[in-house]
């Protein structure tokens, strides 16, 4: 079987968090998935259009669904917010049919395909822990963690609300990035904050208050012996990673916890170059503790 | 069912100097099926184990909204808890609501979430706004969060309440929701003035998580979503938040893109953006700048031409509320 999706990375893997991009696609090529490229692709809006331009926010979102859709392909993104935001849109227009036609018919109008409501839209996390066969993955996984406690940070969008994911992010087996920790050799360390907020949303409004959330949580998986974390979401990755050193002056406090998209620590574990995962692009090193275990 | 024997693992507070409380944890041992609920066991504990566990307690189906408390790591009501669904390899892990001053236990002071509740102006007001008929819709908007049972659980789990004690938080702001949507209102528009100061409506992260907790389906970030679009739309966008909120349309109509070069710029203005230098510094030592001039997806001028089309004949999306129907 081969496995194809109509790429959708997001805003900030284009532009600030260019490296969660690189190792996504090093890592899919390992894997043998392919990831075509949405040209006509627009931002989604992120919770923001939603607010401001409700119907054009669904609009926005049909256009995109209706490109994987002439694709013939499910959509992969690898930007929780952008999960969320399209999954909505998904879920609202699969399930009212009076709303698909109103915007169908503005789509038609603007000279745009109009969305059939057939595409699924996945995080690529997902693709790796639930439709790539385990054996294949971790014949992949030539360099695994040898008992690295990883942190997981599921990030609030590909995990609430319920209604919409319907447990898709969730399974009994536990959250999938705890279960990619393990399948790398990791060990999933358990601490408070680990399904809360980065806090990226209100990032520019609410400074003081985003940084003690970021300091929170790092320390909280620090404390509980996390030596790295890992999140799915290249928004979380920002606060959590880049904004970490900025936090730790606000809060007064050294946390000090490498911080890299999942892609990235994947990429490691499957014997690809530091440079091609841009891991030096990450503001905390975690060369140290990699090297520890020999992966860097 | 069969029964089983539960270990719970209460955190018990008392009241020290003032102002502060010891906490310990103590464990008891009940013997209970699966589908009994926590409070029953709680019940169990204090009459036959230990009479000094407080906690409160009185409708026992789901309505007062008394017995919200920690129950495994989420705050949920006690009442309408099946001990099976939480238990860990059979322990049950109880501590108070978070965000919340503790009294004694499981009991909290719950008279910070009601000055907050309160705050909001919880009656209709008299004035201009004040619609002359009622049409059999109108409810349609407020009938979700009239839902609400003021348990707290929302607030216990609120992420913004838990760095920012000043939040308004999710079940003031969704009960504020109801009375900016009731066409009996006289004040709407100056109730979205005052929700978008700070601490207010533009100071949620959307983290979801009182979606995921509200015992009565409230949606309280939903509400707060609501709120946002319609201060926006009564012109009230002077906030951070809000200028950051609009930028996001202007971009897809330009480029499809977002410009993550200018949107500092436009949420904080100059003095602002000059003030978080030391960010967009922080930033560039790793290269991450982003381009002032991201490329135009292909096909940009279908997004203006859907903007124009539903600015010309805007559709109304706003989800509806179920009809509230007596439990």
């Amino acid at each position: 079987m081969t496995l194809e999706f109509a790429y959708y990375p997001g805003c900030a893997a284009k532009q600030i968090q260019r490296e969660a991009d690189w190792a996504a696609r090093a890592v899919c090529q390992e894997l043998g998935i392919g990831l075509l490229a949405m040209p006509r692709a627009s931002c989604c809006g992120a919770v923001s259009l939603r607010e401001t331009k409700p119907a054009f926010a669904l609009a926005v979102a049909a256009r995109i669904l209706s490109e994987a859709e002439a694709m013939g392909k499910d959509l992969v993104t690898i930007c929780n917010t952008c999960l969320q935001t399209l999954t909505h849109a998904n879920y609202r227009l699969s399930n009212e049919p009076e709303l698909l036609e109103k915007i169908n018919a503005v789509l038609a109008e603007s000279g745009v395909r109009p969305y059939g409501g057939t595409i699924k839209v996945r995080h690529l996390l997902w693709v790796v822990t639930d439709l790539v066969d385990s054996r294949t993955l971790k014949a992949k996984i030539t360099h695994p963690l040898k008992g690295l406690r990883v942190a997981a940070f599921l990030g609030c969008h590909s995990i609430r609300p319920e209604e919409i994911f319907n447990h898709a992010s969730n399974t009994s087996e536990g959250p999938h990035l705890e279960r990619l920790i393990q399948l790398m050799g990791g060990v999933p360390v358990d601490y408070v904050g680990k399904d809360r907020c980065c806090g990226f949303h209100v990032m520019l409004s609410d400074k003081h208050e985003v940084h003690t959330m970021a300091a929170k949580n790092c320390l909280s998986a620090k404390d509980a012996g996390a030596q790295v974390m890992i999140t799915p979401c290249t928004l979380c990755d920002m606060i959590m990673g880049s904004v970490q050193p900025i936090a730790e002056k606000t809060v007064q406090r050294t946390i000090n916890l490498p911080e890299m998209n999942f892609a990235q620590l994947l990429g490691l574990t499957m014997g690809i170059s530091k440079e091609r995962l841009g891991i030096s692009r990450l503001h905390i090193d975690p060369v140290p503790v990699l090297s520890s275990i020999g992966l860097a | 069912m069969t029964s089983q024997t539960y270990t719970f693992r209460i955190q018990r507070n008392m009241p020290g100097q003032v102002g502060t409380v010891q906490s310990h944890w103590q464990e008891y041992k009940v013997e209970a099926e699966p589908n009994t609920t926590i409070l029953t066991l709680l019940e169990t504990i204090k009459g036959g184990q230990d009479g000094t566990l407080t906690f409160r307690q009185s409708c026992r189906s789901a309505i007062c909204g008394s017995c919200a408390i920690n129950i495994g790591g989420r705050t949920r009501l006690a009442c309408k808890t099946h001990v099976g669904t939480v238990a860990k390899d059979g322990v049950v892990e109880i501590s108070p609501q978070k965000n919340q001053p503790v009294l004694r236990d499981l009991a909290i002071d719950i008279r910070p979430f009601f000055a907050r509740v309160h705050g909001i102006k919880p009656y209709l007001q008299e004035g201009p706004e004040r619609a002359g008929k009622v049409t059999s819709t109108a409810y349609d908007q407020v009938n979700h969060v009239t839902q609400c049972i003021m348990c707290g659980c929302c607030y216990s789990e609120c992420t913004m309440a838990e760095v920012n004690p000043k939040f308004i938080g999710p079940a003031a702001l969704a009960k504020a929701f109801r009375f900016v949507s009731d066409p009996r209102e006289g004040l709407k528009t100056e109730r979205l003035q005052a929700l978008a100061n700070p601490n207010g409506i533009w100071s949620c992260t959307r983290c979801t998580l009182c979606v995921d907790v509200c015992p009565k389906e409230v949606a309280p970030m939903e509400a707060i979503v609501k709120l946002r679009t319609r201060g926006l739309n009564k012109g009230v966008n002077t906030s951070a938040g809000a200028k950051h909120a609009l930028a996001f349309h202007e971009d897809i109509k330009q480029t499809g893109q977002l410009n993550e070069f200018t949107l500092m710029m436009r949420t904080l203005g100059i003095v602002g953006s000059l003030m978080e230098t030391g960010m967009a510094l922080h930033l560039a030592k790793k290269g991450k700048i982003p381009s002032p001039f991201p490329h135009s997806v292909t096909g940009v001028d279908e997004l203006r031409r859907m903007y124009e089309s539903l600015e010309r004949s805007p559709i109304d999306v706003e989800t509806k509320a179920k009809e509230a129907v007596p439990e």
